[in-house]
């Protein structure tokens, strides 16, 4: 019990550190996402121009390509706006972003095949870029920022109460991104036959993302 | 002011209620009402929807064809003798045959016999276009091509007259349809299909009639199908019963004991022998099995044999001097031995044909064959024929004397000839009539002779084709006066414009012939061309048109069925809102009335599932995208867990097994076991396992007995744990007792334990029989239980859920044993997502804490339920067509076929796990309720959520329904509507019955 309370003293400081430290962030917060913006638009750019590769052609690479450029824009601008700066170095923060993109690359794709991702060594290349580039969009910014604090997390993911600019950060993309390829997955089975009806989540991805 | 007036009403609502509160009769009579009105609505629209064509009764006579401009009689004089000879012998069949009448007419044609005298038609049910064609006509060789070697050979020898097709049939691709469309030249509809159980006489005009009136003695040997569709017209007959699809011998060993006998007789004309083992190998082994390649080999066995026999007889004057051989498919069948839809596999069939005289050729514009070396050099061609042509072709060849004859004719003519209204028009007896004696050999003397040939041939061809959309024209004449909804006036217009010009063409063409008598004018080569490209214009555009708009619909009833669907869907609406009322009123709630977000998709699940129905595709991938929002719901369920850090193993337990049922949907449509299959689609998996290795053998053959002692256990722990009444206490045990029965019959069909011979026919029948008649037995004494039982327990949560225990175990031995192996881990399966569900409703409830109304709150996990239930139906190899039934579930403890008794195995298997199961077990949603009120408040709760919960699952159901039936409206005109709309249609709509009758019954049985 008294444990419990100590945790919910830490977690309460921590929210007031958050705000705190977030107070300044408004425009912050626009910048980043016209930056995270932008480079999904140039990874896109480069995709096509330089290596001319497309999601249709060439799902795997391009996909690969999209979430490195990302993630690295993604874990160093985020981790500007980790928790407790004081008590926490921005290189850790890059640290616990770096972790973040595997773990929230297995959640994902768990997510993925219980939603009717295709369960084959074929595609695992597929599944595995796919849920490296949603777990950059969802999980690598809120690792940067809280880290292993279980209680932001829930507050975010499970409850979606966000308080603060911060928290905005991150819930928006995340829940975009995860409700982008929930309707993505949707137009699927139409028998249009087009090679992109498969991609047609990352359009509504990034519609959802701005 | 509105509340208050809520509340009154709410008020008025229960006192009328009360008033004739017996409870469940209340509860049941207005079940029973949906049920009526649910029967009435889809029996008005079925009537409307699936009208058969309308099937002309006229028989065309041969006097027909003086009535059609094909026929220029050069003088009146011969013509008089025409009408003359018809006077006298009109309707004889065979007395055009007398040599004499050959010679009477000898300006009016180049005709004096048949093309073949004799006919032999071998048909080999599901016949794949790839078992006949050379494997190098495909992309890779698979086990089961290039079996059929004695075809190849003959069709590569040079100067052969054997020449092997591509026939395309039309949906739907079931061998009743299939007989029909080859012996008619029409297209049978879907409702045929629902005859496929009992097939009904043809009354159309088809060829076997025409065979029969023109004097042809017909011989049939093998699928009994024939008998039942041409009743009386067999000289002689030796059917075999058909329908057993697990036996492989008993028709073909028929067929080959009378087939090579016969060849040797001179008492028939035409000869049909039906094999029937390909496809009941494709049935129950599929395609690429060592069964199918045994048959195949015997096949060609056979195949060698009869064409040995034919031609030692076929010199001049033999008894098979001019004698063609047909080997065909009535339809073909998809890898896992499928058939009865539109797909590529099941449409494409074979036509192997052999004369026994030298061919000759076509003239190129006509020739559709593509060629390709075979495996050993030789050259071989494949032609193309709808199958469509295929009755009009035969009449043509056997009745219309054509000088070359022989294969090229028949290639050239298969292409063209479509629809006939009758074939006795271009019977041998008129056109005997203006016979002269054509001169077989002279067509081979030398090129001249060739070239002159060909003109006749040509011009040959043309008249046939004359007659022939003459015919084709009467019979659309015929056809939009007789029916009510026929075509519509501009395709009629355009129609009549196409046989205008080719017809005019044609009088063009006549003209020059009659004018000029000598030799050198003939119409030109290219003239004649011009004519043929005409008539096969018309042909081709009536075809078009007749297989878009061949089915009439009666818009009117189907409206009043759709609309009377509606209404039924408001009405349901009606009784959930007026139930919640009612429910609020008795036992008001406290606290807000917010909707949660899992109501919220609940209802977005249902629309989006039933939306999805107007899109062929999702049809096709309905387990799919049933899986989706399953898994959509669990994942919610899985984040209120963690919110709540409630129920976490629940939820996760749900989630982890979408993925699993998801495989088995995958794998369920493969009919095999389940561990071969899994090795065959992942073979990098599983390398280390050979497919017929003992590891794997064991684990196929003792995971579902694993799954069986689990299920027992389960029984055992929910009677143990109970205080129990005795006659729920005995059907729980029965139902053990038909596990160990059902483990035992496993057992002895593994060929683990090798088995004296003796015990398999027990094993076969009697072990399925006690099984069934336990389950009726049990079924019995718990309706008896219910009869007589006047006693009142106070524990009505706990009563509710014994009885459904003991209700579902009763029907659960029936049904897993007629599922196969992989019932009993889809039973284990449902036990567990329905424990998951079940428990993961009190989820929401605690976090909320409030009450908005009953219906909200059970909406989302009966929403899951019913989602989890259509699951179920695709995880167990169903799919909503009609190759998705599983026949051979029919014939597990029965050999011989009764209509009643296998109509009932079969839809108690097909529906068992989707519909009986999820329907009785729904109370468990109800009594696993958290308690509340005095014992008599209890009661009443328990019987108005009871109540309600039904008439969700009711309602879920019917909005789907309504869905499809809004779907095959908009899309009659769909090309896949015989092949994919109906199907779901029909599924939906049995189902939607099946459900409301088991509801109804559940209603009289669970409340009290």
């Amino acid at each position: 019990m008294a444990a419990k309370k100590k945790k919910h003293t830490k977690a309460l400081r921590k929210i007031n550190g958050t705000v705190s430290s977030a107070s300044a962030s408004q425009l912050q917060a626009f910048m980043l996402h016209v930056i995270c913006g932008l480079g999904l638009a140039s990874a896109f750019w480069v995709a096509h121009n330089v290596y001319s590769i497309s999601l249709i052609s060439d799902p795997s690479q391009t996909l690969r390509l999209i979430w490195l450029v990302e993630a690295l824009i993604v874990i160093l601008f985020y981790s500007l706006f980790r928790q407790n700066p004081n008590e926490c170095s921005y290189l850790k923060a890059v640290g616990r972003g770096l972790l973040g993109l595997p773990a929230g690359a297995v959640m994902n794709a768990f997510g993925a095949i219980v939603l009717g991702a295709p369960v084959h060594i074929h595609y695992f290349r597929k599944t595995l870029d796919w849920s490296l580039l949603m777990s950059v969009f969802t999980f690598v910014p809120a690792a940067s920022i809280f880290g292993s604090s279980w209680i932001d997390w829930q507050r975010i993911f499970a409850h979606t109460k966000p308080i603060g600019c911060i928290d905005y950060m991150i819930c928006l993309p995340a829940h975009g991104a995860v409700i982008g390829a929930w309707f993505g997955a949707w137009p699927m089975p139409l028998d249009w036959e087009r090679p992109w009806q498969v991609f047609v989540l990352l359009p509504l991805n990034m519609i959802c993302y701005m | 002011m509105l509340s208050h007036a809520n509340r009154g009403r709410g008020m008025l609502a229960a006192a009328t209620m009360s008033g004739k509160y017996g409870g469940r009769i209340w509860a049941f009579s207005v079940l029973l009402v949906i049920l009526v009105l649910h029967t009435v609505a889809i029996l008005l629209f079925t009537r409307g929807f699936l009208l058969t064509r309308t099937e002309l009764p006229h028989y065309s006579q041969s006097s027909d064809v003086f009535q059609s401009p094909c026929i220029h009689p050069p003088s009146s004089s011969s013509a008089a003798q025409v009408e003359e000879q018809e006077q006298e012998n009109p309707f004889h069949p065979r007395s055009n045959h007398s040599p004499n009448l050959n010679h009477t007419n000898p300006n009016l044609g180049y005709w004096t016999e048949p093309i073949v005298d004799r006919l032999v038609i071998i048909v080999l049910d599901a016949l794949r276009f790839d078992f006949v064609a050379p494997s190098t006509f495909f992309e890779a060789k698979k086990p089961w091509m290039d079996r059929l070697t004695v075809l190849h050979e003959l069709a590569s020898r040079s100067g052969s007259s054997a020449k092997i097709f591509k026939a395309v049939a039309d949906p739907p691709t079931t061998s009743l349809q299939r007989l029909k469309g080859l012996t008619t030249g029409g297209l049978p509809t879907f409702i045929d299909v629902g005859n496929s159980f009992g097939a009904p006489a043809i009354i159309e005009d088809n060829i076997v009639y025409q065979l029969v009136q023109n004097g042809k003695r017909v011989v049939m040997m093998g699928d009994d199908t024939w008998l039942q569709l041409f009743p009386h017209h067999f000289n002689s007959c030796y059917p075999f019963p058909s329908f057993n699809v697990k036996d492989l011998h008993t028709v073909d060993d028929g067929c080959i004991k009378h087939l090579l006998p016969s060849l040797y007789e001179e008492d028939w004309d035409v000869l049909i022998a039906h094999f029937l083992g390909v496809d009941h190998a494709g049935h129950v082994f599929g395609v690429d099995s060592t069964p199918m390649v045994e048959k195949l080999e015997q096949y060609n066995g056979i195949l060698e044999k009869v064409v040995e026999v034919l031609e030692s007889q076929s010199g001049p004057g033999g008894l098979h001097h001019n004698t063609l051989l047909l080997v065909m498919g009535d339809h073909g069948q998809t890898i896992n031995g499928d058939h009865g839809g539109g797909n590529a596999e099941e449409v494409e069939t074979s036509i192997f044909a052999l004369s026994m005289k030298p061919p000759s050729s076509v003239p190129l514009e006509l020739d559709t064959s593509s060629c390709q070396l075979d495996l050993d050099g030789r050259k071989m061609c494949i032609s193309y024929i709808q199958q469509l042509d295929f009755a009009v072709t035969v009449s043509a060849l056997l009745g219309l004397p054509f000088p070359f004859g022989r294969i090229s004719l028949f290639a050239a003519t298969l292409v063209c000839l479509t629809f006939f209204f009758s074939i006795g028009s271009v019977n041998p007896e008129l056109y005997a009539l203006a016979g002269e004696t054509w001169n077989l050999e002279s067509s081979n003397v030398g090129d001249f002779q060739n070239q002159s040939g060909l003109e006749k041939w040509m011009q040959n061809y043309v008249n046939v084709l004359c007659i022939n959309s003459w015919q084709v024209k009467k019979y659309i004449d015929v056809y939009s006066a007789s029916s009510v909804i026929g075509f519509s006036i501009e395709d009629l217009l355009h129609v009549s414009d196409v046989y205008a010009q080719a017809q005019e063409n044609w009088s063009h063409t006549v003209k020059d012939v009659v004018l000029c008598k000598t030799e050198s004018c003939h119409p030109s080569l290219a003239a004649l061309q011009r004519q043929i490209d005409a008539y096969l214009n018309f042909l081709a555009s009536v075809a078009e048109l007749a297989r878009s708009k061949w089915t009439e619909f009666n818009l009117k009833t189907m409206g009043i069925g759709f609309c009377m669907m509606l209404s039924s869907i408001i009405i349901q609406f009606l009784m959930m809102k007026r139930v919640d009322q009612l429910c609020a009123f008795y036992f008001p709630s406290q606290g807000n009335s917010m909707i949660s977000f899992g109501t919220i998709f609940a209802h977005i699940a249902v629309l989006i599932r039933a939306c999805s129905v107007l899109s062929n595709s999702y049809i096709l991938e309905e387990g799919k995208v049933a899986i989706f929002l399953l898994a959509t719901t669990g994942m919610l369920c899985l984040r209120y867990s963690i919110m709540t850090k409630k129920m976490l193993l629940e939820a996760l337990a749900l989630v982890l097994l979408i993925p699993i049922l998801r495989l088995t949907i995958e794998l369920g449509q493969l009919k095999q076991t389940v561990i071969s299959v899994f090795l065959k689609i992942h073979p990098s998996w599983m390398q280390g396992i050979a497919e017929d290795s003992p590891v794997a053998m064991y684990i196929a053959a003792i995971a579902p007995m694993l799954a069986l002692v689990l299920l027992a256990y389960i029984l055992y722990q929910s009677i143990a744990h109970r205080s129990c009444q005795g006659i729920f206490k005995y059907v729980i045990t029965g139902t053990v007792f038909s596990y160990a029965l059902i483990a035992l019959y496993w057992a002895l069909e593994s060929k683990l334990l090798s088995l004296p011979m003796v015990y398999e026919g027990i094993r076969k029948n009697v072990i399925p029989r006690i099984i069934y008649a336990v389950g009726f037995l049990q079924l019995s004494s718990l309706a008896a239980a219910q009869l007589f039982n006047g006693k009142k327990t106070s524990n009505w949560e706990e009563n509710i859920v014994i009885k459904t225990v003991a209700m579902l175990s009763a029907w659960s031995s029936t049904v897993i044993i007629l599922s196969g192996k992989q019932g009993a881990l889809i039973a284990v399966a449902s036990v567990i997502g329905g424990w998951c569900i079940l428990r993961l409703k009190n989820l929401e409830h605690h976090a909320k804490n409030g009450n908005a109304g009953l219906s909200n709150f059970y909406s989302s996990p009966v929403a899951q339920w019913s989602l989890l239930a259509v699951c179920l139906f695709f995880c167990t190899g169903h799919w909503c067509a009609f190759d998705g039934l599983r026949y051979a579930a029919a014939f597990i403890g029965f050999d011989e076929f009764n209509l009643i008794r296998q109509a009932a195995l079969l839809s108690i298997e097909t529906f068992g796990f989707s519909h009986i199961l999820p329907i009785l077990g729904l109370p468990f949603l109800v009594a696993c309720q958290y308690s509340c009120g005095q014992a008599e408040n209890r009661k009443k709760l328990i019987l108005m959520h009871l109540f309600i919960v039904y008439l969700i699952f009711g309602f879920i159901m019917a909005t789907t329904v309504t869905f499809t039936i809004l779907c095959v409206t908009i899309q009659r005109r769909h090309l896949m509507v015989w092949g994919l709309f109906a199907p779901k249609f029909v599924f939906d709509v049995v189902g939607l019955i099946l459900t409301d009758t088991i509801i109804c019954l559940a209603s009289l049985y669970y409340f009290e």
